[in-house]
């Protein structure tokens, strides 16, 4: 017989315990990993500009998020006088929360089996996964628009502003990559399209697995371009220009609710570096045996990560107007281009 | 083309599961969170006075409203953006379906994109998506055009 | 349970469109229709039609609303202030209206009998959507290309003449 699907109605305890449990260790990895990446780009920077970074907390500054969290929690609260409370208040969670509730759809490994049950690695598995990513996707923009709205300063305006125009701009292009990812798998399931990342390439190929970095280059090379923009990272990181804009649009933050956006900068890294390991890198299957599924995920994870602060160490910002014509004229007319293609070759092969 | 009318529907119905697991993952996202704000707010020791709490102009005193009057390309940029975010859903419509289509779905996406692309690109020509400089610079053109 | 989430996301979306409406605060009144179209998202997601509860919080929530906060965080419009008049008279066309609308809505399912017959639970998969879309309901996808090319010319247009007038 078939192993069937634990649900909540052959096993109960089980499934709810099961539930939990991924939860519990889906959540505390990514704020771990978080925490960490604080301390691994100022590593990594460090030592490509021949410095060592954090040395004195703990062997290598290995407690260094540690110390910085424990400061951030005693430090003054401020809130401006003339700032509308409210959304002063909910922007930095309004921007941290979409970031993580993106990686509840990422299949982290194989299908186990746990007493005659098939249980998925995955915290939940929406038959419209991809589209989820899609939609909270567009929603980190309000935390950053309210954050530059509600402070009352012309800093946090200016950056709150450029961030939104920005990050709308390269979300035409990030959506019309996912497009052409679907397109090939057709699902919207992302375990499904993990699974279907498995089989081997077709012919001469068939030594590689079908990982849609392979039959969808451009998009994945679009992707990574546009991640890098939604999320603000350099060399797009208009936002928060630290030489023109002060902080940009989280100028008069203070305390823990700053430290919500930097958070939410790494969360978004994370996010962005497993959506694009998930769809275009075949997820948690491969190089390693697919039994190694979560380190060969976290693996791509961290190497996406640790390429994002390389470029960070290596490139200088672009100017506003390049990265709008980059983002209209360049990205957003190849990824139409690409969907076009790709439609005709489908329905050609089909 | 055939209607939708007498084909099955293609998806499982929605299960409670599915939803029930993100939504106490949304829940403990939200709780930590919220957590984090107020452990700071009753950690982090307060002062209070009116210059601290004004409004940060690298050490000079807060003048006029910090509201930008009429910066005319970001309204354009979000419309622009609304636009175009409704041909992706559209195409995305598509390609959710594309095998069902066949050629007909194909051509009928072909000349939906291509009449945005006209779009596009009377933007690109008349300088709708020019910043800085070179916006100055179509400006000065369009302007000597009467 | 499905029915019980129906019934708290209605409530949901009911007190924040109407909080959307009597919100002195424009950028509080947009932060209640965001969270009044997040819950209708969810019904739709609920009723069997994820991929429209997907466009729904693209598109409205993602895009729309992004433009409504632009414009007003950019004009920056004051809360406004509480306006001149006697008190309850002023909601009164208001009350009239809705009980006006409500009341043809309820005298309307009472004659439909097509209304209150209970359907099968029923489930439209994206696929079908996007069949339905691209195969029955072509033309009028056609018609809204056009209508985003000429919403695209006339808006550049309303803004150049804008920037045109501003300084240099």
């Amino acid at each position: 017989m078939t192993p069937e699907m634990l649900s909540l109605s052959n096993s109960p305890g089980l499934f709810v315990g099961l539930m939990l449990l991924k939860l519990i260790v889906v959540f505390s990895v990514v704020m771990l990993m978080v925490a960490y990446a604080t301390w691994c780009e100022r590593k990594i920077i460090g030592h490509m500009q021949t410095r060592l970074g954090p040395m004195r907390t703990g062997w290598h500054g290995l407690l260094q998020p540690i110390a910085d969290g424990i400061k951030l929690f005693f430090k003054e609260d401020i809130i401006p006088s003339q700032a509308s409370v409210v959304p002063f208040l909910l922007a930095p969670m309004m921007i941290l929360v979409p970031a993580i509730i993106t990686v509840a759809v990422i299949p982290f490994g194989p299908d186990v089996t746990v007493s005659g049950l098939i249980v998925p690695l995955q915290i939940t598995d929406l038959n419209v996964g991809v589209l989820y990513i899609l939609a909270f996707a567009g929603l980190g923009v309000y935390g950053i628009v309210l954050a530059g709205w509600s402070s009352n300063s012309k800093y946090s305006l200016l950056g709150g502003v450029r961030a939104s125009a920005q990050m709308i701009s390269y979300e035409l292009a990030a959506g019309l990559t996912i497009v052409s990812v679907f397109m090939l798998s057709e699902t919207l399931s992302l375990r499904e399209i993990v699974a279907l990342q498995s089989e081997p390439l077709w012919g001469t190929f068939s030594f590689l697995p079908n990982w849609y970095v392979f039959t969808q280059p451009l998009a994945f090379f679009l992707f990574v371009i546009t991640g890098l923009a939604e999320i603000n990272r350099t060399p797009f990181d208009m936002p928060e220009a630290e030489s023109e804009l002060v902080s940009g649009f989280c100028t008069e933050y203070s305390s823990m609710k700053y430290a919500l956006f930097f958070l939410a900068e790494y969360a978004n890294m994370i996010v962005v570096s497993a959506i694009a390991a998930t769809l275009f890198l075949g997820g948690w299957y491969g190089p390693l045996p697919s039994s190694l599924g979560v380190i060969n995920l976290l693996g791509k994870i961290v190497a996406f990560m640790f390429f994002f602060i390389w470029l960070r160490a290596t490139l200088p910002r672009v100017r506003y107007d390049q990265l709008m014509r980059m983002g209209w004229k360049v990205l957003l007319p190849l990824a139409l281009a690409n969907v076009v293609v790709t439609g005709f070759v489908v329905v050609l092969l089909q | 083309m055939s209607s939708t009318t007498g084909s099955l529907p293609t998806t499982a119905p929605i299960l409670f599961e599915d939803y029930l697991a993100l939504g106490i993952y949304v829940g403990i996202a939200l709780f930590l969170v919220a957590i984090l704000l107020l452990l700071s707010w009753g950690l982090g020791h307060r002062t209070r006075s009116r210059i601290k709490n004004e409004p940060y102009e690298s050490g000079v005193y807060p003048t006029d409203n910090a509201r930008l009057k009429g910066p005319v390309p970001f309204y354009l940029v979000a419309i622009f953006f609304i636009l175009f975010d409704i041909e992706v859903i559209f195409v995305a419509s598509w390609a959710v379906a594309y095998d069902r289509l066949g050629w007909a779905g194909f051509g009928q996406v072909s000349f939906f994109t291509l009449v945005l692309l006209v779009g596009l690109l009377h933007l690109w020509k008349t300088g709708a998506l020019d910043w800085g400089p070179s916006a100055a610079r179509q400006n000065r053109k369009n302007q000597d055009i009467p | 349970m499905a029915s019980i989430m129906f019934y708290l996301l209605s409530l949901i979306l009911l007190t924040a469109t109407l909080l959307c409406i009597f919100q002195r605060n424009p950028v509080h009144a947009v932060l209640y229709l965001v969270l009044g179209f997040f819950s209708l998202a969810i019904m739709f997601y609920l009723l069997g039609a994820p991929l429209v509860a997907a466009w729904e919080v693209i598109v409205y929530a993602g895009a729309i609303m992004v433009l409504f906060l632009f414009i007003i965080m950019m004009l920056g419009l004051a809360p406004q202030d509480r306006p001149e008049g006697p008190g309850w008279q002023r909601w009164l066309p208001f009350v009239i209206l809705m009980a006006a609308v409500l009341a043809c809505t309820l005298v309307i399912i009472a004659l439909d009998p097509a209304a209150t017959a209970q359907g099968e639970p029923y489930s439209l998969g994206p696929q079908d959507f996007g069949e339905a879309l691209f195969g029955k309901y072509a033309l009028a996808v056609q018609v809204v290309s056009f209508q985003l090319l000429f919403a695209a010319v006339g808006a550049y247009n309303l803004g150049r003449i804008q920037r045109g007038k501003g300084k240099p």
